[in-house]
């Protein structure tokens, strides 16, 4: 394990373990208010804003904020003023759309050193220590509102969602909770990939939900399958020449069966 | 009539060219049960939605009285095996979030559970663990913790058993003047609603009856159910 030496390693351990909190706090509220596809629409959008950056030549990584805040606040008032419009249709419009505008933007900026596939996938082990700061401040502002709103969300998001008469605050936490989707996903195509984002959001979370018997535990185990899960991928990766993130999509896909497994011992017991 | 609490004045809404409801005005007073009935596809859900502020009519105004504080209850789930485990303090604890609950009521957690007929050693099981009845009664017990002036309830027996219908009637009512809350009822069974009721509202897009429960089925046309006893 010479490997683990290396600082560009350490920082992917850094960064991992960041994306995996975030995941395993957002999953089970993305799960809960059946946004699992939101994650992925979120993801096909980041890479228009970074096609965008790259024509105005600023890091492609922070093209792709504005444009995910943009949209997600997008989506949040199609679906309260417009619900004509299903959430499903509204996330293939965003979906379809941000990837056809990525493919233009980026094929207009003619940069011959931008590769798609280090968002499509990931670039966990190129992580700076500028890069690791923002995911760290991200991650810390996302884990607080998630404290602050704890019960507003949980309310918000559940089905039926919680409704107040004459007030707006329910719709307005689910706004937030969009814009704190969207920052988990930001931080997602840096690390594991806006493609892999959604099973590291919604695996964990079906994986636990069985074995706990609160919302705040489903939380709090689905954190600890992420973490074990990017940590587990991560030095399998480093052992074999394969990339990580699919490693670590397949060791959440094991803690899955293994878990269906003792559910059917548990059933039988 | 006592005090006005909510006045609807010529409500009428369309949807895809179809008339929801047309030309609908009634007043609720104060501390008075009234029960909106109709078949399904009547508008009762969309009046309910426009009297809550939830959506707005296409003509016509509602009017609350000040300081009125509205708690909906709306259709609970049969089967939401899809949702995830949340414990009954969990679903208590969001009505009382400051964020929702302005002025948390009198009760805590297992008062509140206990006020309405349920064990306070159900606080940490799941809510999909509990039988459609109870979870109703949770749902009334989360509205008294905001201390509620008026209570909404859209088809509170949707998903209750046949034998639990009467007790959480009977619970409605005595919770309504326990509290002295107004209480409106939307429902499509007529005969369990009717014996509780101080009002009925007979919906389906305009307003074809508003009158006491002893005069609906004279006002309706329709006839009087015999009474069954089951052993």
């Amino acid at each position: 394990m010479e490997l683990l030496t290396y600082t560009f390693v350490q920082y992917a351990f850094i960064g991992g373990c960041l994306m995996a909190i975030l995941a395993g706090l957002l999953g089970p509220f993305v799960v809960q208010s059946r946004q699992a596809i939101a994650s992925d629409m979120f993801a096909h959008v980041s890479l228009a804003g970074i096609g965008g950056a790259l024509i105005l030549g600023v890091a492609p990584w922070w093209g792709a904020l504005p444009a995910l805040i943009l949209v997600s606040t997008l989506v949040w008032w199609l679906r309260w003023y417009h619900p004509q419009y299903s959430p499903e249709a509204v996330a293939m419009f965003f979906l379809s759309g941000g990837l056809a505008l990525a493919l233009a933007l980026v094929h207009t900026a003619r940069d011959q050193t931008f590769a798609f596939e280090n968002y499509l996938f990931g670039s966990i082990l190129t992580l700076t220590v500028p890069e690791l700061l923002t995911m760290t401040g991200a991650t810390v502002v996302v884990a607080g509102v998630v404290w602050w709103l704890w019960y507003p969300l949980v309310g918000a998001l559940q089905q039926p969602p919680y409704q107040l008469p004459y007030r707006r605050t329910p719709q307005l936490v689910q706004l937030v909770f969009f814009w704190l989707l969207a920052v988990a996903v930001w931080i997602g195509i840096k690390t594991i990939g806006g493609l892999l984002i959604g099973a590291l959001l919604v695996i964990p979370v079906l994986t636990v939900r069985a074995w706990v018997a609160s919302f705040r535990g489903v939380v709090i185990a689905s954190m600890g399958a992420t973490l074990s899960a990017v940590i587990g991928g991560l030095l399998v990766s480093l052992v074999f020449d394969v990339p990580p993130s699919s490693l670590i999509i397949g060791v959440l896909i094991i803690q899955f069966i293994l878990q269906l497994l003792l559910t059917r011992v548990r059933t039988q017991a | 009539m006592s005090n006005p609490i909510i006045t609807v004045h010529n409500v009428s809404t369309r949807a895809a060219g179809r008339a929801i409801l047309h030309d609908i005005s009634f007043t609720l007073a104060a501390g008075e049960l009234a029960t909106i009935i109709g078949p399904n596809g009547a508008g009762k859900s969309t009046l309910v939605k426009i009297l809550l502020g939830l959506e707005r009519p296409d003509t016509g105004v509602v009017t609350v009285a000040p300081a009125t504080r509205i708690h909906y209850i709306p259709q609970l789930s049969v089967d939401d095996s899809t949702g995830l485990p949340l414990s009954v303090r969990e679903y208590l604890h969001i009505g009382t979030t400051p964020l929702y609950c302005a002025e948390p009521g009198p009760f805590d957690l297992p008062a509140a559970l206990m006020h309405v007929g349920v064990d306070a050693s159900k606080l940490d099981q799941t809510w999909q663990s509990l039988s459609g009845g109870e979870r109703q009664r949770v749902a009334i017990a989360r509205a008294l913790l905001s201390q509620p002036t008026m209570l909404v309830l859209d088809e509170p027996l949707a998903a209750v058993d046949f034998h639990s219908r009467n007790g959480l009637y009977e619970l409605i009512r005595h919770l309504q003047q326990v509290h002295q809350m107004t209480v409106l009822l939307v429902s499509h069974d007529v005969d369990s609603v009717l014996p509780i009721s101080d009002r009925v509202l007979c919906l389906n897009q305009i307003l074809h009856t508003d009158c006491h429960p002893t005069q609906y089925h004279a006002a309706t046309g329709t006839p009087v159910p015999q009474v069954h006893h089951h052993c």
